[in-house]
């Protein structure tokens, strides 16, 4: 046993005095918060230079009600802030009626294009006569926006606004409506998304709480991607020590003083040991943000002891196979190519995770969860979607978990054993299935 | 008691024989050379003394120190294997204190920073090993074999690819290790220094022993049937004297092999009629002369594939290496 701690530290220390495994550990709150803080920072960064739009209004009531919006909207809304702070943060719309005197609406618009593609416009709008009325073919639009910017909406977002309130105001006018009372009429009526309700210690029932979409879905994503994370972490070095060990011919060295089943429970040790020192610092990070912030109790504990089980269990797993990995193959080039059902099985839970989150009870969750190499990300999933999972579903997902790594420990130590004092070419299928079998 | 004692040791990789029905035993503060073709089984045989191969089953056994398993005996054996290996990214320091360690020592610093200045390794010490060149690494993984103070000290070619000096180190510490009453064992394909270092000598051939004692006992059962001479002028045709049976020429020295009970004084007289004679003496067969000849022309072919494919990664050793 003392061997294997010896073997185990080394491998710790290895891994851990890196400079990959610091890049790592910064890397990726660096890349999930940068992702962040790059939109914040660039939501400013637009070109604030006038946008000019022509209007062609051949139903001759609406360039008015776009014309005012524009100016409203030009005065107040592309500010930010105010006195010194005050900065422009949004270009103006400035509005250009355009007539028609010849009465053919394609020569203007070829002769608004033309302007467009000058750069003189930078879109236009043409209104048909019949904008107020359309026809009931509801696919043929009667207004059309023109412009050389497809990917550029926001215009054609605003202006949508003013141009069915004055359409929406003439019709109720011209009906003897007062639109004032039909809008709130009409007001919709907002649906609140709501928890259950219990019995408090007075016996009074409890108020339901405003269920908090985000914490729902971000908090089961951030665990599944930190797993995702460790496991990627902790294990697949191991393929490349393994492979090193047997490349640089330690192995025959170290076997010459513990038995091979030694020298692997060692490296998977100091593995499971890196990846807790990973998350160790993560949740030390999460939990002191929260406690600062005056949230400390909405600090998951259960969830974070589900996460260290699943998660040690998760590195054997993974760890105990890319070792056999590393000691079947002779190089790192015919490493990848094995890797590759690995990496699939290991990936594969990011391909169902939304369904799972929107459905945690499901059939076709709890199926997915229980099966061995999903469950370290799957069961989590579920149990991080409030209100949870019954508890026997992560009690079997352990067992299961438990008896796989097992099995994989055992295959991937005959397959070690023999595999890393080969050198030469790589063992084929036959070969691994025989030192499986024969030990 | 013995040290190390096999009796009737068998190992086969598939259909290949590696070792077949090996008996020796190591007495205790010898130093005892294995000596043998590429490919005859001293590697695989040394494994199997480490436990890290383990012979077919049977009758044979394997002892070493007194006990018939890895773990009883383990850190009273230090081993350095013929392919050498350390982590690259590790200060030799580190590295050493880490081989120690598994072979149970504590506190391995004094002993590690004694055998440093010894093999002149003291500047190196918080160096990584990649920055080693690969005498110096060499050295390394040899104080890495005997850091813990091994009562057995196990040795695959200790010797190849160093230069004199450090290879004169290495004679001087493996001689130490024995004044220490260490047992050694070690393999090589250098003859002279089997002669010079070995008490005991033990050749493999295809996997069977063919030759254990010491030298004096070796050479004796070949009998005095060895003329080293330096002939001036023509050395040409030498075997074409009577009684010679076969010739090897080094160049500036000859040697003959006569038939046993010939007359060397008249193989004296001929070689005189031949030219001016520098030198003349009557020896014993030298082990590298035992060795071919009991190796044999077939092998010593074989012997220069194995260079060749060893060069290509393939070696046979490598072969064994695969299956066990």
């Amino acid at each position: 046993m003392r061997k294997v701690i010896v073997v185990a530290m080394r491998e710790y220390l290895a891994s851990v005095r890196t400079k990959a495994f610091i890049i790592t550990i910064i890397a990726m709150p660096v890349m999930m918060g940068g992702s962040i803080l790059a939109q914040v920072l660039l939501r400013d960064k637009v070109d604030i230079g006038d946008k000019r739009i022509a209007v062609l209004d051949q139903s001759g009531f609406l360039h008015g009600a776009i014309a005012d919006a524009a100016e409203q909207r030009n005065a107040t809304e592309v500010y930010r802030g105010a006195g010194e702070d005050r900065r422009q943060i949004q270009p103006r719309f400035v509005i250009e009626a355009v007539d028609d005197p010849a009465g053919d609406p394609a020569r203007v618009s070829l002769a608004l294009s033309e302007r467009v593609r000058k750069k003189e416009l930078f879109a236009y709008l043409i209104i048909e006569a019949d904008a107020l009325h359309p026809m009931n073919d509801a696919a043929q639009s009667t207004i059309g926006y023109h412009s050389d910017s497809p990917t550029y909406d926001d215009f054609l977002e605003w202006v949508r606004i003013p141009l069915n309130e004055r359409i929406h105001d003439v019709r109720l006018r011209e009906l003897g409506l007062d639109p004032v009372i039909v809008s709130s009429a009409m007001k919709r009526a907002a649906v609140r998304n709501l928890g259950l309700v219990s019995l408090d210690e007075q016996g009074r029932v409890t108020e339901a709480q405003e269920t908090n979409r985000v914490a729902g879905v971000l908090v089961p994503v951030a665990l599944m991607m930190l797993m995702f994370m460790v496991i990627m972490v902790g294990a697949s070095p191991l393929l490349q020590g393994v492979l090193e060990e047997k490349m640089q011919r330690i192995a025959e060295v170290l076997l010459g003083s513990m038995t091979p089943f030694e020298l692997m429970s060692g490296k998977l040790l100091g593995s499971v040991g890196v990846s807790l020192s990973i998350v160790g610092v993560y949740m030390a990070g999460a939990f002191y943000a929260l406690h600062r912030s005056g949230y400390g109790s909405l600090f998951p504990v259960d969830l974070v002891v589900w996460f260290v089980i699943y998660q040690s269990l998760a590195v054997l797993l993974y760890g105990s196979l890319f070792m056999a990995i590393g000691a079947a193959v002779s190089d790192m080039k015919e490493a990848q190519s094995v890797l590759t059902p690995v990496m699939f099985i290991l990936v594969a839970p990011m391909f169902v995770w939304f369904n799972v989150i929107r459905e945690p009870g499901a059939t076709f969750a709890v199926v997915l969860s229980l099966i061995p190499p999903a469950t370290p990300m799957l069961m989590l999933v579920r149990q991080a979607v409030p209100p949870g999972i019954p508890l026997w579903q992560p009690m079997a997902g352990v067992i299961l978990v438990l008896l796989t790594t097992a099995v994989c420990v055992f295959i991937a130590g005959r397959v070690f054993r023999v595999g890393i004092l080969m050198q030469g070419q790589g063992a084929k299928l036959r070969d691994l299935a025989r030192w499986i079998i024969h030990g | 008691m013995s040290v190390v004692e096999l009796a009737n040791v068998t190992k086969t990789f598939g259909k290949h024989v590696a070792v077949d029905r090996l008996s020796f035993a190591v007495p205790p503060g010898s130093i005892y050379g294995f000596i043998g073709p590429n490919g005859s089984g001293k590697t695989t045989t040394l494994r199997m003394i480490m436990r890290i191969y383990h012979p077919d089953g049977g009758e044979g056994h394997i002892r070493v120190l007194g006990e018939e398993t890895l773990q009883a005996a383990n850190e009273k054996i230090g081993y350095l294997p013929e392919e050498r290996g350390l982590y690259k990214k590790m200060k030799v320091r580190d590295i050493l204190a880490f081989f120690a360690q598994l072979k149970g020592r504590r506190s391995p610093r004094p002993a590690i920073d004694a055998w440093l200045a010894r093999m002149e390794l003291s500047s190196w010490a918080d160096k990584k090993v990649e920055a080693l060149s690969k005498g110096m690494a060499q050295k390394v993984q040899f104080i890495a074999a005997v850091v813990a103070d091994p009562q057995l000290v196990i040795l695959d070619e200790p010797f190849s690819g160093l230069d004199p000096v450090n290879s004169d180190r290495l004679r001087e510490a493996v001689l130490s290790l024995r004044g220490a009453g260490a047992t050694v064992i070690f393999s090589t394909h250098d003859m002279a220094v089997a002669e010079r270092m070995c008490d005991f000598i033990l050749m493999i051939h295809k996997g069977r022993k063919v030759l254990d004692g010491t030298l004096e006992s070796i050479q004796a059962t070949y009998g005095q049937d060895t003329i080293r001479v330096r002939l001036e002028g023509n050395h040409r045709d030498l075997g074409a004297i009577r009684d010679v049976e076969k010739v090897t020429d080094f160049g500036q020295l000859q040697e003959l092999r006569v038939r046993h009970g010939a007359d060397t004084q008249a193989v004296l007289s001929a070689l005189m009629h031949r030219g001016r004679l520098a030198h003349f003496e009557l020896a014993r067969p030298s082990l590298h002369d035992i060795f071919v000849r009991i190796a044999g022309a077939d092998d010593l072919s074989r012997d220069r594939e194995g260079a060749v494919s060893t060069a290509s990664g393939d070696s046979s050793d490598s072969r064994e290496r695969g299956r066990a």
